[in-house]
């Protein structure tokens, strides 16, 4: 089980002047800014459920798993894994045997070596015999269809390849709790689709409790039931998927490009749909639609059929939509949002001038 | 402890078979470092040439200097290169977390990861150079010399190492620490020197603030000018422990404001 207790992540941030006078006056001055990544994040995860940890760039997501991985030490706050602390030196190696973290940016594979080699050093590391071992590689090999480039050095490995051997790396030692922060990061839309797959194969497998961040609600549908939506350090929303769906509707926006004008009312009449707008003369259409109500694909047929199409795009409601949709619910208009922004920024300034005025000793 | 023993052979073997992908590279490391020493050895003999009296320090003494200092820092440039990586961009980047992320010793995990077999190079032409001028420095190489010679070295190994450690380590608080760590590990060069006809102020630094006077030159001057070899050793071993617990403080307050890199 994983537990966060009011969790916090503050990072320092010098304030910088300008020009090489700035710079110096940089260097012998303790002004800075607090910048709060994770702001209070509480929530518990069950073993053998999956998470979907959503929010868009710069929530504190990857903060937050990196707290949970043992990377970082929260400011404030606890966090406890089967009742221990990730990042504390005496729990610490407890804690790891038992988690598997994969960074969609970053990897553990030793670059110039065969795979093998790696899983090999890693099979050391964790202690696993050499028969489960054997077992187990085998069974990822075959889930993740990695036999073909299993003797290749990873520098010559694609994207989609090192992703699904970082994988296999993660989940060598038979970890309770698998950590992925991005994982399809960069990856095109089959080659993430595959690994969403293989992913949801070596859960229901192993039963591995998963929490998985992401800015792209895409990914999670097929792995996750529950998700926690993160803006600004903090959580905005606890619940199911299919909740935050039935809230806010899985939206799409179909835009054409025709070659004569289209009459939006055309299609309001013939289909349930949110909202038609025309630019460009008409030859730009842009048709948002409820994807439990209407197919994307019936639409799509309809306009190929009557209208000469030039070009299509077909594009979900993204995260920030949805999360400038939980603000409205909550009360706040979208300027409400922005006006919020503003008084952090102030609060912000609030602190350099405290900070200038306290000469807050000591950098740590 | 006893499990990361048992892995580093691990280590090196898989360093070495990721350099062997790099073979012609490898050999132009170890040949280039070896000419290196050499033409520095070359440059020594000129100025002895040119310097009317250094005291008891003759060109022969001054190689065995020379060759000597190369021994321990040829063995900790095999062992811990990876060091300066940490102070020039490891943890600018957010190298270190991966290491962070597995039940091991993250420094164990962060040096071990590079065995750096171009040193050899240098190690070689240090042992050689020994074995030349030994004999001819006039120095008379008691059993009890030579161990105290070895223990030196030996403690010089973790004198380079803790200095690299400690300096690195600086990169947790401060950025550009790469170029500091080079300045202050390059004044060991100085240590080739008679240090003692340098001017007060200079040996002062060489001895007691950065100590690489103490563990590379002061054990070679007691055998030279006949002191009692054991006072080296002391004061290595003290060099050695207070660099070395200082460097190991410095990384354990560095790794808990880690603050990997955003994404």
């Amino acid at each position: 089980m994983i537990e966060l207790k009011n969790v916090e992540k503050h990072f320092k941030k010098p304030i910088r002047g300008k020009g090489v006078f700035g710079m110096l006056k940089t260097l012998f001055s303790n002004k800075h800014t607090v910048v709060k990544a994770v702001d209070g994040v509480s929530f518990t995860v069950e073993d053998g459920e999956a998470v979907g940890y959503i929010g868009a760039n710069g929530a504190g997501k990857s903060t937050t798993i990196k707290m949970m991985s043992g990377i970082l030490t929260p400011t404030n706050g606890e966090i406890l894994i089967d009742g221990l602390h990730p990042y504390k030196s005496k729990e610490r190696n407890a804690v790891l045997k038992t988690i598997g973290v994969v960074f969609g940016q970053k990897t553990q594979l030793w670059y110039d070596l065969p795979l093998t080699e790696t899983y090999d050093l890693l099979r050391y590391i964790y202690d696993v015999s050499e028969s489960d071992y054997k077992r187990r590689l085998g069974e990822l090999v075959e889930l993740l269809d990695m036999k073909s480039f299993l003797d290749a050095p990873v520098r010559t490995l694609s994207l989609g390849q090192r992703m699904r051997a970082d994988l296999a790396a993660a989940m060598l030692h038979n970890p309770k709790t698998l950590f992925l922060d991005e994982p399809t990061i960069g990856l095109d839309v089959l080659v993430k689709r595959n690994l969403i797959e293989a992913i949801n194969a070596i859960r229901n497998e192993y039963n591995t409790t998963l929490i998985l961040t992401t800015h792209a609600m895409s990914d999670i549908e097929l792995l996750c039931k529950r998700v926690i939506i993160l803006d600004a350090g903090k959580v905005l929303y606890d619940g199911t998927l299919d909740e935050v769906k039935h809230m806010f509707g899985d939206k799409r926006d179909i835009t054409v490009i025709t070659k004569s004008p289209l009459d939006p009312a055309l299609v309001e009449s013939k289909f349930t749909v949110d909202r038609v707008t025309g630019e460009n003369d008409g030859l730009l259409t842009t048709i948002t639609i409820d994807a439990s109500k209407i197919h994307a694909g019936e639409i799509l047929n309809y306009l190929l059929t009557e209208f000469e199409v030039d070009d299509v795009k077909i594009a979900e409601t993204g995260i920030e939509k949805v999360v400038e949709k939980i603000y409205e619910k909550n009360g706040l208009t979208i300027d409400g949002v922005k006006a919020e922004g503003e008084s952090a920024a102030e609060a912000k300034d609030n602190e350099r001038e405290t900070g200038e005025a306290k000469d807050s000793g000591g950098q740590d | 402890m006893k499990k990361e023993l048992k892995l580093y052979p691990k280590y090196v073997s898989m360093s070495l078979r990721s350099s062997l992908s790099y073979k012609a590279d490898s050999i132009i490391m170890i040949i280039s470092f070896a000419v290196t020493e050499v033409i520095s050895l070359a440059t020594i003999y000129l100025i002895v040439g040119t310097v009317p009296s250094l005291g008891f320090w003759t060109f022969e003494s001054l190689a065995f200097l020379f060759g000597f200092i190369l021994i321990p820092k040829s063995i900790d440039h095999i062992f811990t290169d990876e060091l300066w990586s940490l102070a020039y961009w490891a943890i600018r980047r957010g190298q270190l977390d991966v290491y962070l992320t597995r039940p091991i010793n993250p420094l164990f995990q962060f040096v071990a990861k590079t065995f750096k077999f171009d040193g050899c190079g240098e190690l070689i032409v240090g042992i050689v150079v020994c074995s030349i001028f030994g004999p001819q420095t006039g120095i008379a190489f008691t059993a009890s010399g030579v161990i105290g010679l070895i223990i030196c070295a030996f403690l010089g190994i973790f004198v380079f190492m803790g200095i690299k450690l400690l300096f690195a380590s600086l990169a947790f608080w401060f950025q550009n620490v790469g170029i500091f760590l080079n300045t202050i590990y390059n004044l060991s060069n100085y240590a080739k020197y008679p240090i003692r006809h340098m001017g007060k102020a200079f040996a002062a630094i060489l001895f007691y603030v950065v100590p690489f006077g103490l563990f590379l030159y002061y054990p070679i001057e007691c055998l030279i000018s006949g002191s009692n070899i054991w006072w080296a050793v002391l004061w290595s071993s003290i060099a050695a422990v207070v660099i070395m617990t200082l460097a190991l403080f410095t990384w354990h307050r560095g790794i808990r404001r880690y603050e990997s890199t955003g994404n």
